[in-house]
């Protein structure tokens, strides 16, 4: 698999990152590097293997939905960022 | 340094002495373990990774968007440590978000280690194992997604250990790839590794993933006259440097001197260990690392509308960061997913029966933790390099195996080198008790 420009465009917005122009080339081919490597698992026959995996025995356990919040939490996070407002994180404008 | 056993003997003034002790060594050492000296308790001072959340601490995970927050909580590790005589004292250097094996991606720079400081601690806890080897620290935790204990332990010359996936609550961990994270103890020997591991251990309803299997102290209960089978990995050790096949050497003899039973197996190629995990870990981080967005947490770039907020917040990620969040996003994206992701999902099966099988005939595994002693500064060229260093130590976090690593010897410039011990899942007992019995019969120093 090779990652291209075109590829590499694709995943800066999937990613939300933008990556400057002189660090392209040298981040494609790192990456191509990456994912020829991983390549090898097409060698490992999986046809029989289940997708899903969980080192504990039985998957994630069920649990009650029991509401907890600790009110305190929220407020200081809200005190703590960046720009924020009475009860609201406050972001540029969204709307033209 | 004195031991975690004996500082909890010590009484509050004798603790407040050794504190300022410990905090004027650690300004004076040219380590860069230390982020800074925080403090929250007056307990036993131990020294916390910077991805593990200390209430009212400033936790970053060795990043520049994390500069400015604030932990609103204390992670469950930390609640434990406090209800056991234990107080944060200073944070950790780390590889940021803990995606490194050197320290080097660190906003705070390079850990250097203690044995030679041209030379990397390891990482990505190589901050807290450097401060450990280094006297600068009684213990501290780490965090242990693909080897970050354990490696920076080997390379520095301390004990590093991971424990069963779910035996450690992940709650207040900073979350790199979850269904491989495991927070741990680093400490100067295998009994405070004990002791420290069974006070951070807790079933905890707030980690989905926690276990609630019954929880039996191993401290108490260390014996390392327990005669065992250890399996060791022929082909492993054949693709290890050659100081490390003699340090392999010198800990099978060891073994059998103590009366253990060494049998010899082989596994597979570490190649598909290292593609599997460097798929599922980029996965998993770069679903986790899409909170980071300048937001509601951290260190906000503004732009001239919110998307271009987003990518100037998000530009201030390093290299090694933005690398494996693409990468991640690549795994995972439509025409790709299952060739990679639900492959690599598969493989975990095939790498997980392996060790069963082992398992059904050892008690222990005998590992190396790393090819080579702790490399200089600066020797990786290129991020696959890096990655494959990393080939010992990722096929327990994928199979959710406890791991013990520990000083064997030295190399003839007088680096430390590591081996691990594997234990099967929740068999930490069996794990400390085959540690206990190496470190006393090869007498590191």
């Amino acid at each position: 698999m090779t990652i291209d420009n075109k590829v590499l465009e694709n995943l800066e917005k999937l990613s939300m990152i933008k990556i400057e122009e002189d660090k392209k080339e040298e981040l494609t081919k790192q990456l191509t590097e990456i994912l020829e490597f991983v390549d090898n698992l097409n060698e490992l026959d999986t046809s029989n293997l289940d997708s899903s995996f969980s080192t504990l025995a039985g998957g994630t356990p069920m649990r009650e939905d029991i509401p907890d919040s600790n009110i305190q939490i929220s407020k200081d996070i809200l005190s703590h960022a960046p720009k924020m407002a009475d009860d609201f994180f406050i972001v540029p404008k969204i709307i033209e | 340094m004195i031991t975690l056993k004996e500082a909890l003997r010590k009484s509050r003034e004798e603790l407040d002495r050794l504190r300022l002790e410990i905090e004027e060594k650690a300004r004076e050492s040219n380590l860069n373990a230390y982020i800074d000296f925080s403090k929250s308790g007056d307990g036993v001072p131990i020294l916390i990774k910077d991805n593990i959340q200390v209430k009212d601490w400033t936790i970053t995970s060795g990043s520049k968007i994390l500069q400015g927050y604030i932990a609103p909580y204390n992670a469950t590790v930390i609640e434990n440590l406090k209800a056991n005589g234990l107080s944060p004292f200073g944070r950790a250097n780390m590889d940021e978000f803990a995606m490194g094996s050197t320290t080097e991606s660190s906003y705070y720079g390079v850990t250097k280690n203690p044995y030679g400081e041209d030379r990397v601690a390891g990482g990505s806890s190589g901050g807290s194992a450097s401060a450990v080897a280094g006297g600068i620290a009684i213990c501290a935790l780490g965090s242990d997604t693909g080897g970050s204990i354990r490696q920076p332990a080997s390379y520095c010359g301390c004990v590093g250990m991971k424990p069963t996936y779910g035996r450690v609550s992940r709650y207040g961990l900073a979350s790199y790839a979850s269904s491989l994270d495991q927070i741990g103890p680093i400490t100067q020997n295998v009994e405070d590794s004990a002791i420290l591991y069974d006070i951070i251990s807790s079933y905890d309803p707030k980690d989905s993933t926690s276990s609630n299997l019954e929880l039996i102290p191993t401290a108490k209960n260390l014996n390392p006259d327990r005669k065992l089978k250890i399996a060791v990995i022929d082909n492993y050790i054949r693709e290890a440097s050659s100081d490390v096949q003699n340090t392999y050497k010198i800990a099978i003899e060891a073994l059998k001197s103590e009366g253990h039973t060494i049998i010899h197996k082989e596994m597979t190629n570490t190649k598909y260990d290292i593609a599997s995990y460097y798929i599922i870990a980029t996965a998993e981080a770069t679903t986790n690392l899409a909170r980071y967005d300048g937001i509601r947490y951290g260190s906000r770039v503004e732009g001239d509308n919110l998307q271009e907020t987003y990518l100037n917040s998000r530009n201030q990620f390093g290299d090694e960061v933005k690398r494996r969040i693409l990468l991640g996003n690549f795994v995972l994206s439509s025409g790709f997913y299952d060739a990679y992701y639900l492959k690599a999902q598969k493989v975990r099966h095939i790498i997980r029966d392996e060790f069963n099988k082992i398992f059904k005939e050892a008690d222990l595994i005998l590992s190396p933790v790393a090819p080579t002693v702790a490399p200089k500064i600066g020797s990786f060229k290129d991020p696959l390099e890096m990655y494959k260093s990393d080939m010992f130590t990722i096929s327990i976090n994928l199979a959710g195996l406890p791991a013990i690593s520990l000083p064997i010897s030295r190399d003839s410039e007088g680096m430390p080198i590591g081996l691990q011990l594997i234990g099967n899942l929740f068999s930490e007992q069996t794990l400390f008790d085959g540690a206990m019995s190496l470190e006393r019969a090869v007498n590191y120093i």
